[in-house]
């Protein structure tokens, strides 16, 4: 019996950044469960495409800097499935691969991977699509239609606007609330099905793998705005269950400002950035171009977290004073 | 959110407390222990640390003399005096074993050491209410206090405690009994109840063994495996690795884990998740130290707090991305003493 000589702590972790990694990655999965039963394999087809495009990236880039490919964290599988998540199903097959090699190649490797970026890699090749392919991003089958999506080639179905889109244009959604609950509308594939994204984040807060107050204060934030300034002629609280229920604004909540790398990293930092993201969705879908813009807000308010960092104290230094040995 | 620091760890003490503590049968060739001589004259402060001294009690939680001890809190006059009858590490319960098995004898050691000390309460801490209700069936007049399961448990009872406005003193629940039994009877401190635990042990047992014997027997005696490749004393978290089997234990051993495999963490780069700030009982913020090293010129002033750490590893522990956190808060608390890196020219 020869004994090693390691050093302490000797237990086992309850968690690795592989096992939080690991989490967010089922919860994501578990968003596609309902697009596949409704509309076949393409969603799976799609998702397993753009994961592999991700690990390509990741060696590609590996071996451009001669170092040794480290994917053990999940990392980019993350980002490659959020990025899956928020395209509609009919779009082609390279859009979500062409986000995600913008994602890990210029968003996160250059910056040094996990723990370094300075901007959520999902949000940076979503919003990448969004600015050279809006046609395609925001052209969204029609659900209610039963039509049959082939597994690999492109879709060419008829379009029909999303909830999203109607409140562009100041008209109220023609949608029954179960249909909303349950994501029978027009939207990006892992977005709709509200209470499954619910389901899932209550999973991730559950795990302390996200932290929930960003999310509360962003939904806050985003349904302060809506029932102050609605943009359809309604009550106050109608505006507001029609704005966190259509586009990406739960799912963007959820998944993507909840990355602990890319938020503040004190409480009170995390509400005002929670509140700052909630604040910037909304204006962006009142006065933005595109119907969507959450991946463009997420990726102002990462820029603002250094900031917001250095505004709030992080040490308890003037705190109780505890007792001396 | 209510901040409640220290972590949870998870708890494997079941296994080694559904048995009761078992001698280690002592080698045949020991000469019978020896004995105080009768104690005259009446039962006071000074005969009882004099007892404490003449028996050589070592209190188990730090390994501080009992008699030493108790002089120096005879000096700073605590109003409580607490028996730490709980076990911080997941997998030790020596500590809970010997108050189930020896309650009476705590009780009365307390109180002991409090006349010792002059402290007016005396209060058996355990970890929870369910140990609490057995300890009850046993003596229902037994005063207890809950230290609760997030380690560490004793700094995190202290800090309530304090902040309770309680000056209180801590003393471990070996000591207790084995300073009742040099009073009452004159016996001298020669056993220690350690637990044996690990995959690598077959019978996860408390065990009384006598003080000197090497850990090679300790290990026999639970059934070690051929396959273990480490083997700790102390605790699991702050503990140290032994490479010699011939070590002997010693009154503050309390456990000694056998291990199959040592666990291997891969490092990552700080995630920013905070929950080595909140694991933290001395309000230090790890991460943030932990990067200031990392920069090319550390700023003291910014290295807050760094000199109050205790060296309990819940910071390393809570870590995902498994950082050792203790080691840079202890070379910041290096560098602030020394001055090192003030460049005065």
């Amino acid at each position: 019996m020869t004994l090693l000589n390691a050093k302490a702590p000797y237990l086992k972790k309850e968690a690795s950044v592989s096992s939080m990694m690991r989490d967010t990655l089922i919860a994501l999965a578990f968003l596609l469960i309902l697009p596949v039963v409704r509309y076949g394999v393409r969603p799976l087809v799609m998702a397993g495409m753009t994961l592999l495009v991700c690990a390509l990236c990741e060696i590609a880039w590996s071996l451009l800097q001669s170092r040794s490919i480290n994917a053990s964290d999940c990392s980019s599988m993350v980002t490659g499935l959020v990025i899956v998540l928020l395209m509609p199903l009919n779009a082609p097959m390279w859009l979500p691969c062409a986000a995600a090699a913008f994602a890990i190649l210029v968003a996160k490797k250059p910056f040094g991977s996990t723990g370094h970026t300075p901007f959520n890699p999902a949000a940076a090749g979503v919003a990448f699509a969004t600015l050279l392919w809006p046609q395609q991003m925001f052209a969204y089958f029609n659900p209610s239609a039963h039509e049959a999506l082939p597994a690999f080639a492109d879709c060419n179905v008829g379009t029909v606007p999303s909830p999203a889109a109607v409140l562009k244009n100041g008209l109220k959604p023609d949608i029954l609330p179960m249909d909303m609950l349950w994501g029978v509308f027009a939207g990006p594939v892992g977005t709709t099905g509200i209470l499954v994204v619910c389901a899932c984040g209550l999973y991730l807060f559950l795990k302390r793998t996200a932290n929930w107050e960003i999310t509360a204060c962003c939904l806050l934030g985003a349904a302060l705005m809506a029932a102050l300034w609605p943009r359809i002629a309604c009550i106050p609280l109608t505006s507001v269950k029609y704005e966190l229920m259509s586009g990406s604004l739960l799912f963007c909540a959820v998944f993507m400002l909840t990355d602990p790398v890319t938020s503040p990293r004190t409480w009170l930092g995390r509400v005002i950035y929670g509140f700052f993201a909630g604040v910037l969705i909304m204006l962006f879908r009142r006065y933005g171009a595109y119907e969507q813009g959450a991946a463009f807000a997420i990726l102002i308010a990462n820029a603002a977290v250094p900031h917001i960092n250095s505004l709030v104290c992080g040490d308890r230094r003037w705190g109780e004073e505890l007792y001396e040995e | 959110m209510i901040l409640r620091h220290g972590i949870k760890l998870d708890q494997q003490k079941t296994a080694s407390l559904r048995h009761k503590i078992k001698d280690l049968p002592a080698p045949e060739e020991t000469e019978p222990p020896k004995r105080l001589p009768p104690r005259k004259g009446e039962l006071n402060a000074a005969a009882i640390i004099a007892a404490a001294q003449g028996a050589g009690i070592v209190d188990e939680f730090d390994g501080v003399p009992l008699f030493q001890k108790l002089k120096r809190l005879r000096r700073l006059k605590p109003n409580m005096i607490v028996a730490c009858c709980f076990d911080e590490d997941p997998c030790t319960t020596s500590a809970m074993a010997t108050l189930r098995e020896n309650t009476n004898a705590i009780i009365s050691g307390l109180v002991l050491a409090a006349q010792a000390c002059g402290a007016k309460e005396n209060k058996i801490a355990v970890a929870t209410r369910r140990e609490a209700k057995i300890i009850h069936k046993i003596n229902s007049q037994a005063d207890l206090i809950f230290a609760g399961e997030r380690y560490p448990a004793r700094l995190l009872l202290k800090k309530k405690l304090f902040s309770s406005g309680k000056n209180a003193a801590y003393i471990g629940a070996q000591a207790c009994a084995a300073l009742l039994a040099a009073v009452d009877d004159g016996d001298l401190q020669t056993s220690a109840v350690v637990t044996v635990a690990g995959d690598g042990v077959e019978h996860w047992r408390n065990v009384r063994a006598r003080i000197g014997t090497p850990l090679k027997d300790l290990l026999e005696f639970c059934g070690v495996s051929e396959k273990t490749t480490l083997v700790v004393t102390g605790s699991s978290i702050t503990g140290k690795a032994v490479t010699d089997l011939n070590e002997p234990v010693s009154a503050a051993t309390r456990c000694v884990i056998a291990l199959k495999k040592a666990p291997k963490y891969r490092e990552y780069p700080c995630i920013g998740c905070q929950r080595c700030a909140h694991a933290c009982p001395r309000g230090i913020v790890p991460w943030k130290v932990h990067q200031e090293l990392l920069s090319a010129e550390p700023d003291p002033l910014r290295l807050t707090n760094v000199q109050k750490c205790i060296r309990c590893s819940a910071c390393s522990v809570a870590c995902p991305s498994g950082i050792d956190l203790t080691g840079a808060v202890q070379k910041a608390a290096h560098l602030k003493k020394s001055g090192d890196f003030l460049d005065i020219t």
